[in-house]
């Protein structure tokens, strides 16, 4: 038995060793996620966490990658096999062009938010927000506010 | 033994068979995207769909390090994948669809 003093402090020591590290049952099971050797002794430290975490973030990733390809094929459809607009020949690319562009900001976004929150997660602190469903809301008002005016400006003409 | 909360906490494959299928899908819509680009753009297309072979055989590379550590390089196929599509369709938005709409565009 040691003494109340003594438990108290390991129990801290070992409190501020691990701060809030995702700890998932079944982590040991896991196979390719050996535990970082020598995680536990320094305060702070980095440690992998469990292996479903890091491949829904990779998942995820791969999800945002396909909405980007998808916002692509749109603006190139766009430009390519709509018939011109009567009156505004711009329209197709002003439509389109923004969507490929959106395609490519998306791509190279999901690929640093996949970054910022493996790290966040090898730190065991909280995941930063991602700012892509904004990004997405955004274009895609803009673009259908765009499309509004330009048939718009068609219909006119 | 009582069953867990989470079934994958008896079977943690199902999580990577989840992010097998993933990839599948992703190197899938690289396909499409090619083939639809085929239709007006030769070119351009057949890098697309040589790039879906890429895709799919980062997605079945080791993904981690022996230490666990995941490799970033093939995610950064998929990014570099997707941000040479979208180039490639602006220059194709541009020039592919012959000197008429570009001179619209100019004329403007």
């Amino acid at each position: 038995m040691t003494d109340s003093g003594d438990g108290h402090s390991d129990r801290e020591s070992r409190a501020s060793a691990a701060p809030g590290a995702p700890a998932a049952p079944g982590a040991q099971d896991a196979p390719g996620t050996p535990a970082a050797p020598g995680a536990q002794d320094a305060p702070g430290a980095e440690t992998e966490p469990d292996a479903r975490f890091t491949l829904a973030n990779e998942r995820t990733f791969l999800a945002w990658n396909r909405t980007a390809l998808a916002l692509i094929v749109a603006g190139l459809g766009i430009v390519q096999l709509l018939p011109p607009f009567p009156g505004v020949p711009w329209g197709r690319h002003a439509l389109g062009v923004p969507l490929i562009v959106l395609g490519a900001g998306v791509a190279v976004t999901a690929y640093v938010e996949w970054q910022r929150t493996q790290v966040a997660m090898r730190r065991g602190v909280a995941i930063p927000r991602s700012v892509l469903p904004q990004i997405l809301a955004a274009t895609i008002t803009g673009v259908a506010v765009l499309s509004a005016a330009v048939l718009l400006v068609s219909a006119l003409r | 033994m009582a069953l867990p909360d989470d079934p994958e906490d008896a079977d943690p494959g199902l999580a990577r068979e989840r992010t097998r299928l993933a990839w599948a899908r992703t190197s899938i819509a690289f396909a499409a995207v090619g083939a639809a680009m085929l239709r007006k753009e030769l070119i351009p297309g057949l890098i697309v769909l040589a790039a879906t072979p890429l895709v799919y055989a980062a997605g079945r590379f080791a993904s981690h390090t022996p230490r666990g550590r995941p490799r970033p390089r093939r995610l950064l196929v998929v990014t570099v994948t997707v941000t040479l599509v979208a180039a490639l369709a602006v220059v194709a938005a541009f020039l592919g669809h012959g000197p008429t709409s570009l001179r619209q565009l100019l004329h403007v």
